[in-house]
């Protein structure tokens, strides 16, 4: 277990003081410690020693190693920083270590990732060293097999030991074990030479080994298919909870006013401006590298929906009111209101998309199975579970979501029965341009953010709406899961354009089958 | 039977027609270029493209003005009708393209070895001028038959004619679509056999497609009088009523969008030669809605409106993208707003609403009783 032999050891530090310190004879059982350690200290300090920016020090009786590191010393085996004058700098000796312990240096510096205490780092480090076919590795290699304990990295470590032993194989009986255990172990990297196994395997017509060859490689292959069916998935439904985020904020607003939005995708731009804004605040307040910067992107969330939210409500109540049950002159409007607020973007914020930064915690992926889903793709989807449980929560649990049934309902009986009407429909406006902005904001950690950001997501987001029936949200949420699933499925084979074709075109298709899309309201009246 | 509704009516169209027809393109060939009377062959294309534009907003009145569908892909019919014809005015470019080869430039760019089947047609000028005409209407008629036959009506069908102009926008943004790319159609050389640059072809564009428009006119004032065009009116007005007694609304429906996805093919075909360039640009979902914008301010519903409205439109347009070049787009944003809010009828219906201001001001100290309905349908 490395991580108690790194409890029982001595801190690096002193190990490499000593290094430094010792004679030729003494060096070997130091190398042997050094290499244990795992410490990504090691390959900067040996770095800085072949460098010359190592030196001695004789401070009376005491020997110290200093190591300078952009023009401080520090004292090698506790960093603590030395202050010396012009005259002890001068009175330094830089240290250098000989030929050949820089031989035995580099030989630890190369495989000491291999015992990092991080278990990415070992799976990188095996994975580095494994395929880069030079045969002084392959020890190492084989002792780490032996003393790992994590699953993955010992698999990894076995997968380049084969992928090496396949293609320095003369012996057909070991290639045969060989192909058979890559293919058990469904090798990604092993692909190619057990294809170039099988290249020889017809020449030599070997048939057993053909066949084995060809079993390994159809599993491999269906591995590979399920992990890229996997990955087309997981982007379908980080698409689809995308459009499941900017198609709720439509199909309220519509179903509730009969107002189509179509400046809708505006006040997505609001919410990824809105996150623009609040990253250079912090970056001026607390600095590009605190730690506080880190969290522009929480507070911007919020930020965002309050922001779009009051503009929604001013637009409301300036003009859209005049237009309620109305929604082709409610379509014009809101189109020339779509125009107005883009060209002011460019103004403000330039023709150009905005840089938005991807906070330290949704940097990097999580893998499954193989496949690899980035942080920020999981974050879209469990921040779209979050709005939808929040719409629902609103809706069912709260005075303002029973008024909105009601509106929604029958507008006229909700009125006549006291319900405050405008000031209801002034509510859910705003609330539906909070949740585009919510939208926006997410979208800038994975799309641009620009004037006419909105306008990419705006036609497949009513595309959403009316194959999910107008104003019912569970119709929204399935459709916008199918279409991003869908769209994802497609784009490998037919390519993005061809892909948003067949979509376009399966939906004209369903809706000849389904005319109210998914769930119609059930009316008995002529003209819903 | 009659065509025009007033004699007032067939004077202004005559006049019209002589001065379109006779004083400017007069202006134009007989006038030398020093005196201030003068017509430049600039100036006769770039109202040229008007007429063109004055046409699309008629087709587009037909359908969203008396029919109440608001299409938004009448700038893909446009744009489809321009293609067509672009594709013939490609063909006749012949080897003097910038490669020197009988194909037109794109394809040599991009590694044609030869053209395309469905492009060989198009070196007959009728064929093209046929396809102009057909290749928007059968468009058409494929997604209406679709979209009418499920009752899609109202804001459901905008929503999905917009959807179908962005899918063919992306469609023909593609290089391997064999349409040119994002670059389209451009550098023409001659039609008919006559120089595409020469002043007396742009004045002979420019008489056709006034022609046009005054066919266009005449055509749509007819069917007005008819009773299709009454039965037309009717859905717009109540499409259940018409429905229940005894029409089938899918059918008049559908051939009105034929008709007018054609008329507005016929006009991208005269847009074509006198800009001298056709490109995916132009078939956006964005221009659609300028078209709307159009006819909504010259007034929905109305004869003329249309023309006014695109006029107006896009004079305002050629002088404020010189002068305010940032804010064009909000200027013509805002215009939208208020001429939705504030004009149902249009600057054809301003008079008239003003009319009905002043009286209800004057009647409005004596009684108090007497509303005057102000109209506003949907």
């Amino acid at each position: 277990m490395p991580f108690t032999l790194l409890a029982e050891s001595r801190p690096t530090r002193e190990i490499l003081q000593d290094l430094v310190l010792a004679k030729s004879s003494q060096t070997q059982g130091l190398l042997d410690e050094l290499s244990q350690t795992g410490d990504s200290f090691v390959k900067e300090f040996v770095d800085s020693w072949r460098t010359g920016e190592v030196y001695l020090w004789e401070s009376g009786e005491e020997k110290m190693v200093l190591h300078r590191v952009s023009e401080a010393y520090h004292r090698v085996s506790t960093n603590e920083l030395v202050a010396l004058d012009m005259d002890e700098i001068a009175g330094l000796s830089k240290a250098r270590p000989s030929r050949q312990l820089r031989k035995e240096l580099k030989k630890i510096t190369d495989t000491i990732d291999l015992v990092s205490p991080v278990e990415s780092v070992r799976i990188d480090a095996a994975r580095k060293l494994g395929l880069s076919g030079k045969v002084e590795y392959l020890p190492v290699l084989e002792q780490r097999f032996e003393v790992e304990d994590s699953k993955k990295v010992r698999r990894a470590i076995e997968e380049v030991l084969l992928v090496h032993r396949l293609k320095n194989s003369e012996d057909p009986v070991e290639s045969l074990e060989t192909v058979k255990r890559l293919g058990q172990i469904r090798s990604f990297l092993g692909k190619e030479s057990v294809e170039d196994a099988l290249q020889r395997a017809l020449a030599d017509d070997n048939d057993e080994l053909v066949l084995a060859c060809k079993l390994s490689l159809r599993s491999i292959n269906n591995r590979q298919t399920l992990v890229e069916q996997l990955g087309n998935l997981f982007r379908g439904l980080s698409l689809g909870s995308v459009l499941l985020m900017v198609s709720f904020g439509l199909a309220i607003t519509f179903g509730l006013m009969g107002i189509i939005n179509m400046a809708h995708g505006e006040f997505i731009a609001i919410g990824g401006y809105t996150c623009y804004i609040v990253q250079n605040l912090f970056a001026s307040w607390f600095g590009a590298q605190s730690a506080a910067y880190q969290w522009f992107f929480i507070v911007s969330l919020p930020v965002s929906f309050l922001v779009a939210g009051v503009i929604g409500l001013g637009f409301e109540k300036t003009f859209i009111r005049f237009l309620y049950r109305r929604p082709l002159e409610s379509l014009l409007a809101t189109w020339g209101l779509s125009m107005v607020l883009q060209q002011v973007y460019r103004l403000v914020f330039g023709a150009a998309n905005v840089q938005v930064y991807t906070p330290d915690f949704l940097m990097g992926s999580f893998e499954v199975g193989g496949a690899s889903l980035s942080y920020t793709r999981l974050f879209v989807i469990g921040f779209a579970l979050l709005i939808v449980v929040a719409t629902w929560l609103l809706l069912t649990k709260t005075k303002l979501g029973l008024y909105i049934r009601a509106v929604m309902q029958n507008r006229q009986m909700a009125a006549s029965l006291g319900i405050p009407v405008s000031r209801v429909n002034s509510m859910t406006f705003a609330f539906g341009c909070g949740l585009a902005s919510l939208a926006g904001a997410v979208l800038s950690q994975i799309g641009n953010v620009g004037p006419s950001m909105g306008q990419a997501y705006i036609v497949d987001s009513f595309m959403v709406v009316v194959a999910g029936s107008v104003g019912n949200l569970l119709g929204a949420g399935i459709s916008a899961m199918g279409i991003g699933v869908v769209d994802q499925f497609l784009q490998p084979t037919l390519g993005p354009v061809m892909g948003k074709i067949t979509v376009f075109a399966v939906i004209i298709l369903f809706l000849q089958w389904k005319p109210g899309g998914l769930f119609p309201t059930k009316s008995r009246s002529l003209e819903d | 039977m009659k065509v025009f509704d007033t004699r007032f009516e067939l004077t202004g169209f005559l006049a019209a027609a002589a001065v379109l027809l006779l004083l400017i393109p007069g202006l134009n060939a007989f006038v030398p270029e020093e005196s201030a009377m003068h017509v430049s062959g600039f100036q006769l294309s770039l109202w040229g493209k008007y007429v063109t534009y004055a046409v699309l907003a008629m087709s587009l009145n037909l359908l969203w003005g008396y029919t109440g569908l608001l299409c938004l892909c009448q700038s893909m019919f446009f744009a489809l009708g321009g293609y067509a014809f672009g594709m013939y005015l490609m063909l006749m470019i012949g080897e003097r393209g910038a490669y020197k080869s009988p194909l037109p430039d794109f394809m040599v760019f991009l590694g044609y070895q030869e053209l395309p089947v469905h492009w060989v047609p198009f070196y007959n000028f009728w064929f093209a001028t046929g396809a102009v005409l057909w290749v928007p209407g059968l468009a058409a008629f494929i997604f209406g038959f679709l979209a009418f036959r499920s009752r899609i009506k109202g804001v459901y069908f905008s929503i999905l004619t917009q959807a179908l102009t962005y899918a063919v926008c992306l469609l023909f943004f593609r290089n391997d679509f064999t349409f040119g790319g994002n670059n389209g159609f451009t550098d023409f050389k001659e039609i008919l056999g006559a120089d595409i640059n020469a002043v007396s072809t742009q004045r002979w564009l420019f008489v056709g497609s006034v022609l046009l428009m005054g066919a266009t006119y005449m055509f749509i004032s007819w069917m007005l009088k008819t009773k299709f065009g009454k039965v037309q009116q009717a859905i717009r007005d109540s499409e259940n009523r018409v429905r229940f007694s005894g029409y089938s609304t899918t059918h008049y429906k559908l051939l009105i969008f034929v008709l007018s996805a054609m008329i507005a093919g016929a006009a991208g075909a005269f847009y074509v030669p006198q800009v001298g360039i056709i490109n995916p640009g132009e078939m956006t979902a964005a221009k659609s809605l300028d078209v709307v914008v159009w006819v909504a301010l010259g007034g929905r519903g109305t004869k003329f409106g249309p023309i006014i409205g695109a006029v107006a439109v896009n004079l305002l347009k050629s002088y404020a993208t010189r002068l305010y070049p940032d804010s064009w787009l909000i200027i013509l944003g805002l215009i939208f707003i208020l001429v939705v809010l504030f004009m149902p009828n249009g600057l054809v219906g301003l008079p008239e609403q003003i009319r009905g201001l002043v009286r209800k001001f004057r009647r409005a100290p004596e009684a108090g009783l007497k509303e005057i309905p102000v109209s506003s349908e949907v």
